[in-house]
């Protein structure tokens, strides 16, 4: 269950910039998690809603992105989408670091993601101030 | 972009939300990394690390695998020849210290209480409380679990995954990210494969489909089989 450490992750930086600009109200929270991270969209879904009681982003909408894997061979310099065990899992194919052209070991270039990229939230429209920059974390 | 899978529908939101009218709706990018405060302290970790000539390995795998079985091992074969130090990560518990600890080594056991994977914060605390000078290995055993420490790197220069035959047969294909990640796996309680009716080839064959490269060491700790492999394998990282 680390799905509940980065549930927490992200609603302590969301949060923390919820207070340094004024935000009266956290609408959407978009994340990123790539395919070849293990962590559960649904369960760290379940994990936000809980911990977000009582705060500004209750009520909030996590949506969640997936981005895909790819590898680079350095073997044969194939570049792409990895080869899938196909029905080792009933419910999803599994990426591997098995070269599809070669078969030898390719290495990882994407889908090890697992941030937070945008919110989406409601201020004060009567504020003459102009949007916010961002923190950076 | 993977041509393999359809892709999947889109999520029906099942949390209810607060509307808001445009003009008061603000989009801003953060563009903030969840697992990069843990590598920023594993890449300081390496640092020291580094500095002081140790290799640190993680090692991985689930409860009752044989992950202190097997440091305790290593540890009695490399002792009187290179400087070792292991620090033991239970949830609660300290009776792998205890394993290891009548060895006269450096030994710094690590609770993470109810956390589910070692991180790289308590291993730099650990860092700070032992000697370094004249050490070349430091052991790190993580906690027993299969899925989530892959995602929390601890600074070491190369992960083990220990499985045992007692895991049964589908180990490495239901916890595949594990291994994504390992520059060795072990294949523990070999001597316990036919009882089991476990193969030890097809668990190995499992593990290369995911990654071929990857070394495979079958090994018995209980008969000592492998351990010797194993010990040269880590002294050539």
């Amino acid at each position: 269950m680390h799905e509940f450490s980065i549930a927490s992750g992200v609603v302590e930086t969301v949060l923390a910039y919820a207070e340094a600009h004024g935000v009266q109200k956290i609408v959407e929270v978009r994340m990123t998690i790539g395919e070849l991270t293990c962590v559960e969209p649904d369960q760290l879904k379940f994990c936000f809603g809980a911990i977000t009681k009582d705060t500004v982003l209750e009520g909030a909408a996590l949506e969640i992105d997936t981005a895909d894997a790819a590898v680079r061979c350095p073997h044969c310099g194939y570049e792409g989408i990895p080869k899938y065990w196909e029905g080792a899992r009933a419910s999803a194919f599994l990426p591997t670091l098995e070269c599809p052209e070669c078969g030898r070991a390719a290495e990882p270039t994407a889908g090890h993601d697992c941030a937070i990229k945008t919110i989406r939230y409601v201020r004060d429209a009567s504020a003459a101030d102009p949007p916010p920059l961002p923190v950076t974390a | 972009m993977s041509t393999a899978t359809a892709p999947a529908p889109r999520p029906v939101r099942t949390i209810p939300t607060i509307e808001a009218s445009p003009e008061e709706i603000y989009d801003i990018e953060l563009e903030h990394s969840l697992l990069e405060a843990n590598a920023k302290i594993a890449e300081q970790n390496r640092a020291v690390l580094d500095k002081h000539g140790i290799t640190a390995i993680d090692f991985m795998g689930a409860i009752g695998s044989g992950k202190t079985t097997l440091i305790a091992k290593l540890v009695e074969k490399l002792k009187n020849k290179h400087g070792v130090a292991v620090f033991n990560a239970d949830a609660t518990t300290s009776d792998d210290q205890n394993l290891v600890a009548g060895s006269g080594i450096q030994v710094v056991q690590l609770a993470t209480v109810n956390g589910c994977h070692l991180d790289a914060n308590l291993v730099q605390k650990a860092l700070n409380t032992i000697k370094l000078d004249g050490l070349r290995l430091l052991f790190l055993e993580n906690i027993g679990n299969l899925i989530c420490p892959a995602e929390f790197p601890l600074g070491a220069k190369a992960r083990v995954v220990v499985i045992s035959v007692t895991e049964g047969p589908w180990s490495v294909r239901k916890h595949p990210h594990m291994f994504l990640g390992a520059q060795i796996v072990v294949i523990n309680k070999t001597d316990l494969a036919a009882a089991m009716e476990v193969s030890v080839e097809d668990l190995a064959a499992d593990v290369r489909k995911l990654k071929p490269d990857i070394k495979v060491i079958p090994a018995s700790c209980r008969t000592g089989a492998g351990v010797d492999e194993i010990a040269a394998a880590l002294l050539a990282i």
